[in-house]
């Protein structure tokens, strides 16, 4: 029963939602990779961005306008963690955790205290929507376009390379007179406006918000961001453009929803459907480093 | 280079995997998916019913996509995709984001839903006629009059009670809203209650144990938080239930719909859509359900109440 076109006929929806959930790693890798800081904010300021998007919207917003208000509000959620850590001197996981605790409630609060908020696309006009999958490819596409030209052109500013300094040797970048906890609390802000940006981009796609829809989005972000590394550093550790580095965040995350297409193509066990979806992000991970060359040619055809 | 390397083993892997058929001749063999937001009694119970009804009206002529979001939302959005990509008949959505992503998707294809209280808040419908007027359609899971009879119930098999716990998760409107109501009840028979509210799972049990020092007995009403989180074990006084698969999890008794009916009566919708060709647009959304008295002979012996013989144990 299995039929590989109708693969390929979900693969549109499954590379636009692949790439807002790349756009949300684009957020996370400022502070994964860049300012080497565990931020778990995350999963709360995904589902404010969702939140705000959704109620502004409702309310009479463009949706231009109510994306963008997402990241100011997902700025605000980083400044929080920012302060706990700089400040009150938190250790940066739990400084996550807490504001992500406590988003739960303010997320709660933003959707009117419902766990869910439809917008349907009947009858508001949104960006994007899973109505029609390759329209929200292109609209995904230019936002994630746009946003690394943006932090391609920051990182590059004095303020940027000050980040990266201090996510590189935070002492050394204190010695040389940067303000680190200043730093900290811009990349805070900077990632988790973006993560907020790329949770109402969702909400628009599947026509609602939910509380939880958060939930494990720092496992997406990660998983994202790794696929994207292995793939595009490989073994050549030779200098890569930051903009591919960034690029294959969002790469990454196209490739982890299309693991999941796969998996719901092969019609395992629903009950499975997590499981497979690990062995498959596994396999993919795992194949530029098993295999050089000419073996990989050999292994490929075998198992098959 | 490597990434070419790696896009050729996957489609190699992906050939090897799909032993393509034919386009299927002869009698239609209607393709139905079903999308379900997460492991649950209820939730279950519904899809088991509408396969059911949908088995007994079309036999082996419809075959079952079935996929589960595992309580991920936003793997709802994947699942329709993937639906509309392989232009199932109809899609069976059971529960809200279910439903929300569904009628996102397509609007084309019929979706019939259930285990969806309001389908007006679950579509931004204002006017709400009692039809979608789209392609959607379904059975609610709203159950009117419960509540009354949920109380009645505590007197009926805790007559010595005094004091009521309504436990739920306040992040969940539905609960505040059944909390609201059978407050009402509860004064007009003379028990006293108070609300112990959570609105993280994970603080269930505390809660729990701070509801059961204080109360005589519990109330839970159709908390999407407790059906799937609570334990048995929490719970050291008895507790009535919302609904059938909060019962079974931790209840000794409930007046509830059943959610393999809902699920039953949304087939039966199904099967008119594909057989008759009727338009979901014109299908009023069925809003009410029989209900019946249930008790869990397990947790009921555990407290030692004796239950009527009107009541039918929960599988």
């Amino acid at each position: 029963m299995l039929s590989f076109s109708a693969l390929l006929r979900a693969l549109p929806g499954n590379i636009a939602q692949g790439m807002i959930w790349g756009i949300m790693a684009l957020g996370l890798y400022i502070t994964y990779k860049i300012l080497n800081f565990s931020d778990l904010t995350v999963d709360g300021s995904f589902s404010t961005g969702a939140a705000v998007t959704v109620m502004l919207i409702i309310a009479g917003c463009p949706a231009i306008v109510a994306v963008l208000i997402a990241f100011v509000a997902g700025c605000l959620a980083g400044l929080v963690t920012g302060f706990l850590h700089t400040v009150l001197k938190i250790a940066p996981i739990l400084s996550g955790i807490l504001t992500q605790i406590a988003l739960y409630s303010i997320n709660l609060h933003i959707l009117g205290n419902k766990a869910n908020q439809a917008i349907n696309v009947n009858d508001y006009s949104l960006l994007l929507t899973l109505r029609n999958t390759k329209m929200a490819i292109l609209v995904a596409l230019i936002f994630a376009a746009v946003l690394i030209a943006i932090l391609y052109w920051f990182f590059g500013t004095e303020l940027g390379s000050a980040i990266r300094a201090t996510g590189n040797n935070s002492q050394m970048a204190k010695a040389q007179g940067i303000n680190i906890d200043k730093m900290k609390v811009i990349a805070l802000s900077l990632s988790n406006g973006i993560v907020a940006l790329s949770g109402g981009l969702l909400a628009q796609y599947q026509g609602f918000a939910d509380v939880s829809v958060g939930r494990g989005a720092i496992v997406i972000g990660l998983a994202a961001i790794i696929i994207g590394s292995v793939i595009f550093e490989g073994k050549n550790k030779k200098e890569i453009n930051f903009s591919i580095l960034l690029g294959s965040a969002v790469i990454g995350g196209i490739i982890y929803y299309i693991s999941i297409g796969i998996v719901l193509w092969l019609k395992l066990p629903t009950n499975d459907m997590k499981l497979f979806t690990a062995i498959l992000v596994a396999v993919f991970l795992s194949v530029p480093n098993l295999s050089l060359g000419k073996k990989k040619e050999d292994k490929a055809n075998a198992g098959n | 280079m490597k990434k070419l390397l790696i896009v050729l083993f996957v489609l190699l892997l992906l050939v090897g995997c799909s032993g393509e058929k034919g386009g299927d001749e002869g009698d239609k063999v209607f393709n139905v998916g079903v999308l379900q937001l997460i492991q649950h009694d209820a939730l279950d119970k519904a899809t088991e019913g509408f396969k059911d009804a949908l088995k007994d009206k079309l036999g082996d002529k419809v075959v079952f996509d079935e996929q589960n979001a595992s309580g991920d939302s936003a793997n709802c959005a994947v699942i329709a995709n993937q639906f509309v990509a392989n232009d199932v008949d109809l899609i069976f959505a059971n529960a809200t984001p279910a439903l929300q992503a569904a009628s996102t998707a397509t609007d084309t294809i019929p979706v019939v839903a259930t285990s969806v209280t309001s389908f007006a808040a679950a579509l931004n419908i204002d006017n709400w006629t009692g039809m979608t007027g789209t392609n959607v359609t379904g059975t609610s899971d709203l159950a009117v009059g419960a509540l009354e009879k949920q109380a009645a119930q505590i007197v009926e098999l805790l007559p010595d009670a005094k004091k009521v716990a309504i436990f739920y998760c306040s992040a969940e409107p539905n609960s505040v809203a059944q909390a609201d109501e059978i407050e009402g009840y509860l004064d007009a028979l003379g028990l006293e209650h108070q609300r112990f509210t959570f609105s993280d799972s994970n603080d269930i049990a505390q809660v729990a144990v701070n509801a059961c020092e204080w109360a005589d007995v519990v109330f839970v009403p159709t908390d999407n938080a407790v059906a799937s989180y609570a334990s048995e074990d929490q719970f050291s006084k008895p507790v009535i239930a919302g609904e059938e698969g909060i019962c079974k999890r931790i209840g000794i008794a409930t007046v509830s719909l059943s959610y393999y009916q809902i699920g039953y009566k949304a087939g039966e919708m199904a099967a008119d859509i594909l057989i008759n060709g009727t338009d979901p647009a014109t299908l009023p959304v069925v809003e009410e359900s029989e209900m019946s008295k249930m008790y869990n002979p397990s947790i009921a012996a555990k407290f030692g109440i004796e239950i009527p013989s009107d009541y039918i144990a929960v599988e």
